[in-house]
């Protein structure tokens, strides 16, 4: 018989036991691998939604954006030669306003052909054409339910927009194309292009957006499309996206995001491994009589690992295999509440790519954890029969575990696609692990030294003895102080993200932007904001809109990347004099009028790797201004308040029409001074900065809901590992507690120790976790938000809290047959 | 480093029923670890069947055993996740001989066991066990059987039907190294080995 046929018929003899002193084994391999699977399932359920029905979701098969205008004649041509049909829509920001109350809301206009893909649904539910028809000279308004209620109206009542009357005709059920919009300000109204056009809403001056979306013929070659377009018009400004990632945005968001979510279910899988490590050497350990015996009768090495291995192989397939179908059917069963808590269609369904990739994970993982305990039983000696203790880890394996751990990096390199993510997380669990490790140590040094300075105290003395020689507060930290760690800065940063906009921005922030104030309106406006009661502070600044598309005439983008300010367009203003601070260069001369000049936001200005005497092409409405880059500003852009990237000298910009817009801070009721601007400056939008925070908070909420999702992964795999542990340890305690009551203690007295052992560690985890949570929360909100930080002392003591929960849930368990069982009984066994 | 063995020198004859006796730690056990090639001797030389075993390694003296060397314990060893007869079919497959499932069955047929054929050993009494572990033992014909103690821990009655059934293997032609504490066992032994100290001392 082969040696491969026999490992294979003794693994297959020894695996009918069943798989007793496996289940940690299975638990961690299994979370992990169906965590990983989950994340993935969903993702490609997101991006299949996003793909299948692009055209659907942008409202046609590609689209052409413009800032501030319409398409000129060029575009328009361009559009009506490649395009069978072009469905023309703008947004448009404005007050709407009810018979008692105005709000802000985001208009689109529309023409007949809207939508050209997908179908609205209106209440009641007559055609969009029908409502958007003009009755008794009032043209038709469809609104979202939400500012209906707001404005207090319903369908037939009159409404008013920018001051203009509409005639509110239905409720917008569902905007088929709404998703691609992104980030919204406000809730919706729609109206008809004809009805905009009339009334004067798309004057030159005002701020709007223009997109056509295009319904192309079958053969359209979206790439040689979309490299022409942006070859031709888009140092005009112009945006273009098409059904293969209809919103770029969202796609990019759900990429960042499943990535991070993957790595974080990676950390958990990874904490799982100590499960399946610990259990795998439980069992080889169990097995050294067996594997011993295999070895009198004659079986090399190569047999008793090849047995052992195959065993270990086929639990971790099961587990895995388990894992995958745990990981592709739950998200399939709450694919309905999924789909209505997300704002773009999802099509559920298995998607094997991502089930690959969990499985790869989960056999890298199992591959990595259980090559150290089984490399021992291939030079595991006959006489351990005897002699007991395990064999030695030949050299060669040791190779072998930094090839699986690069090769599972490697992998979560690739699958994510994100090496920069990837690395970081890497280096950041195992840096984390490294800590939790060199705080066990610490914490078991201290235990010690507590036990030495309490020797009359026996109970003090034994726990705290126990403590300091166990290995139970290394078990504790690295199983479970990961994953609390994640929870821990989650915490930390949320709270002092609250407490700085809850706390900090109204001392910071204006409260209200009025934006599209007319040139003719400014000294009007200024002069009612300035008069009414409780308005401490009033700012303004004409502001145009422009799009940053050369840097020294080579495409702005070749020279400084992908950088935030070159996305879209940005506002603009131009002035004689600033509040911020010049720190390099000069500004211009009061009445300077020779070429233009602009001056930078100097951060802005490092990052995009230009400075003092660079060139800049800005294009507005259509028009380009080259300017030279004659100062660099420190603006500060914390306090949502007036800060430019750009500042041009006025007469650069002279004759480019504009609009105003001013800043007030307020600490009172400004019901009245709203009301009163809305009515006698219908066109001047007003938006409250606290609703507008509202709306990030919201998105930073979802984000850490999901962090602190991945977190119970790792935190869940951390418990099973605990659980497996105290397993483990039960045979040690039972024989404690019996020698302890053979010398007289109680059984109040054995539980104290072992409660407070259990408590102590809980506490040691959960207090390393803050801690390591405070340091990432500290980083997070000096580096990232570049924010001060304070110590969220609630939070962390929810951690450490959590610890102790964590550690005396694991422990309870096993607590009971060492305080039940009679001294005798263990002790006579032996 | 404990040095165990000092100075032993010893030849076993082919055919032959060995006795060691000694009291608890005089090395008897560790002996017969030498000779069966499970245990490696720090110096000096251990050859048996023209073989020198101090010179192989691990595998090495496990290919080795396979057919040649067959060993009774007396915690018995059985391994717990298999049947008795495949405890004894595993020896014949181990030393690559054929139908080894088939051929454990009559071996155990041959201690009497003809009835437990799918027992595990938890299902077994100690003497049942003892004897599933003497057939595995036996059954590749291996030129030499080593028993450590095999009826320490049987009671009296068991351990006796055990030792006739060892001492009739010698009649099938085995050469026989056994430690025991027994005096009726050493009794029964060709030739008898005193070890003390480490040492043999008569």
């Amino acid at each position: 018989m082969t040696p491969a046929r026999l490992a294979l018929r003794i693994a297959a003899r020894e695996m009918r036991g069943g798989i007793a002193g496996f289940r940690i084994f299975l638990l961690c391999l299994t979370l992990g691998v169906a965590a990983i699977a989950a994340i993935g399932t969903v993702r490609s359920a997101i991006e299949g939604g996003l793909a299948a029905q692009g055209a659907e979701i942008l409202g046609g098969e590609a689209e052409m954006g413009f800032t501030y205008r319409l398409a000129s004649e060029d575009e328009r041509a361009f559009m009506s030669r490649i395009a069978d049909r072009v469905s023309e829509t703008v947004e448009i920001r404005s007050m709407a306003g009810g018979p008692d109350v105005s709000t802000l809301t985001e208009i689109r206009g529309v023409d007949t052909l809207w939508p050209m893909v997908g179908a609205a649904v209106l209440e009641p539910a007559i055609s969009v054409e029908e409502a958007l028809a003009v009755v008794d000279g009032r043209a038709g308004a469809i609104m979202e339910p939400s500012l209906a209620s707001r404005l207090g109206v319903s369908p037939g009542d009159t409404v008013t927009l920018a001051g203009k009357p509409f005639r509110l005709s239905a409720l917008l059920v569902r905007e088929p194309d709404a998703s691609v919009a992104g980030f919204s300000w406000s809730p919706r109204t729609i109206v008809s292009m004809e009805a905009l056009q009339s009334q004067g809403f798309l004057a030159p001056g005002t701020v709007f957006d223009s997109e056509y979306r295009l319904d192309l013929p079958p053969d359209a070659n979206l790439t040689a499309l979309k490299a022409e377009a942006i070859r031709t018009f888009s140092d005009e400004g112009m945006r273009w996206r098409d059904e293969r990632r209809p919103s770029g945005s969202t796609a990019r968001f759900v990429e960042q995001m499943s990535a991070f979510l993957t790595l974080m279910g990676l950390a958990g899988l990874a904490v799982g491994g100590i499960g399946i490590y610990a259990a795998t050497a439980t069992w080889v350990a169990r097995r050294t009589s067996t594997l011993a015996t295999l070895r009198v009768l004659g079986a090399t090495g190569g047999v008793i690992l090849g047995a052992s291995a195959i065993q270990v192989a086929v639990l971790s397939l099961s587990g895995i295999v388990i894992g995958l179908v745990l990981g592709a059917g739950i998200p399939n069963i709450l694919a309905g509440w999924i789909t209505s808590s997300l704002p773009f269609p999802v099509s559920f369904g298995v998607y094997p790519v991502p089930l690959m990739q969990a499985a790869v994970y989960g056999a890298l993982v199992a591959a990595l954890f259980t090559l150290w305990p089984l490399a021992r039983v291939a030079d595991l000696r006959a006489a351990s029969l005897y002699r007991g203790g395990a064999g030695q880890v030949p050299r060669g394996f040791a190779v072998g575990l930094v090839v699986l751990a690069a090769m599972l990096v490697g992998a979560a390199v690739l699958f994510t696609g994100n090496w920069m993510l990837t690395l970081s997380m890497a280096g950041g669990i195992a840096g984390t692990m490294l800590l939790l490790l060199g705080a066990a140590w610490l914490l078991q040094r201290i235990a010690a030294g507590v036990s030495r300075v309490v020797p009359r105290w026996p109970l003090l003395r034994v726990t705290f003895g126990a403590v300091a020689q166990g290995g139970g507060l290394r078990t504790a930290l690295v199983s479970i102080g990961l994953g609390l760690a994640v929870l821990a800065a989650v915490g930390q940063v949320d709270a002092n993200l609250r407490q700085a906009i809850d706390r900090d921005l109204p001392t910071r922030a204006p409260s209200y932007f009025f934006v599209d104030i007319q040139t003719d309106q400014v000294d009007p406006v200024l002069q009612r904001l300035n008069a009414a009661p409780g308005v401490t502070e009033v700012k303004s600044a004409p502001m145009l809109r422009a799009v940053l598309t050369k840097i020294n005439g080579r495409p702005a983008r070749e020279v400084a990347g992908d950088h935030w300010v070159l996305r879209g367009d940005r506002g603009i203003t131009y002035a004689n004099s600033f509040d911020e601070t010049v720190v390099k260069g000069a500004i211009w001369p009061e009445d300077y009028s020779g070429t233009p000049q602009v001056s930078f936001s100097a951060e802005a200005a490092g990052e995009m790797h230009i400075g003092l005497g660079d060139r800049i092409t800005v294009n507005v409405l259509g028009r380009d201004i080259e300017a030279e880059i004659t100062s660099l500003r420190d603006v500060d852009f914390s306090d949502a308040g007036l800060g430019f990237v750009m500042v041009f000298n006025p007469s650069a910009l002279a004759g480019a029409p504009h609009t105003t817009i001013a800043t007030i801070r307020s600490g009172e009721d400004d019901a009245d001074m709203l009301n009163g601007l809305a009515r006698d400056f219908p066109n001047v939008t007003a938006i409250r900065i606290a609703d507008a925070i509202q709306r990030v908070i919201e998105i930073l909420t979802a984000v850490g809901t999901a962090t602190r999702a991945a977190a119970a992964i790792t935190l869940v795999a951390g418990l099973a590992v605990l659980v497996g542990a105290a397993a483990s340890a039960e045979a040690a305690r039972l024989r404690e507690a019996a020698i302890l009551k053979v010398l007289g203690a109680s059984r109040a007295w054995v539980l104290a120790t072992f409660a407070a052992r259990t408590v102590l560690t809980g506490a040691a985890a959960g207090v390393v976790a803050a801690a390591a949570g405070m340091a990432a929360g500290w980083g997070v909100m000096r580096f990232v938000m570049e924010a001060p930080y304070s110590v969220a002392v609630g939070p962390a003591l929810g951690i450490i809290l959590g610890g102790i929960l964590a550690s005396v849930v694991a422990g309870a368990l096993f607590l009971w047959r060492p305080l039940a069982t009679r001294p005798a009984q263990v002790l006579r066994e032996r | 480093m404990v040095t165990i063995l000092k100075g032993v020198s010893l030849e076993v004859k082919r055919g032959e029923t060995l006795g060691l006796v000694g009291p608890s730690g005089s090395g008897k056990s560790s002996l017969l670890m030498l000779l069966g090639g499970l245990e490696r001797a720090t110096s000096g030389t251990v050859r048996a069947l023209g073989q020198d075993l101090s010179a192989m390694n691990e595998d090495g003296l496990a290919r080795f055993r396979r057919g040649n060397m067959g060993v009774v314990f007396q915690s018995f060893h059985l391994i717990p996740t298999m049947t008795a007869q495949e405890n004894v079919a595993l020896a014949l497959e181990l030393a690559g001989q054929g139908d080894a499932l088939e051929r454990a069955a009559a071996e155990l047929e041959a201690v009497g066991l003809g009835h437990r054929l799918g027992h595990y050993p938890s299902q077994m009494s100690g003497g049942e066990q003892q004897r599933v572990a003497l057939a595995r033992a036996w059954a590749p014909r291996p030129a030499i059987l080593l028993a450590d103690e095999p009826t320490g821990n049987l009671d009296s009655t068991t351990g006796a039907r055990i030792m006739d059934l060892l001492f009739g293997l010698r009649d099938q032609g085995a050469t026989l190294v056994m430690v025991t504490h027994s005096p009726e066992l050493a009794e029964r032994c060709d030739r008898v080995l005193r070890l003390a100290d480490g040492r043999i001392v008569a």
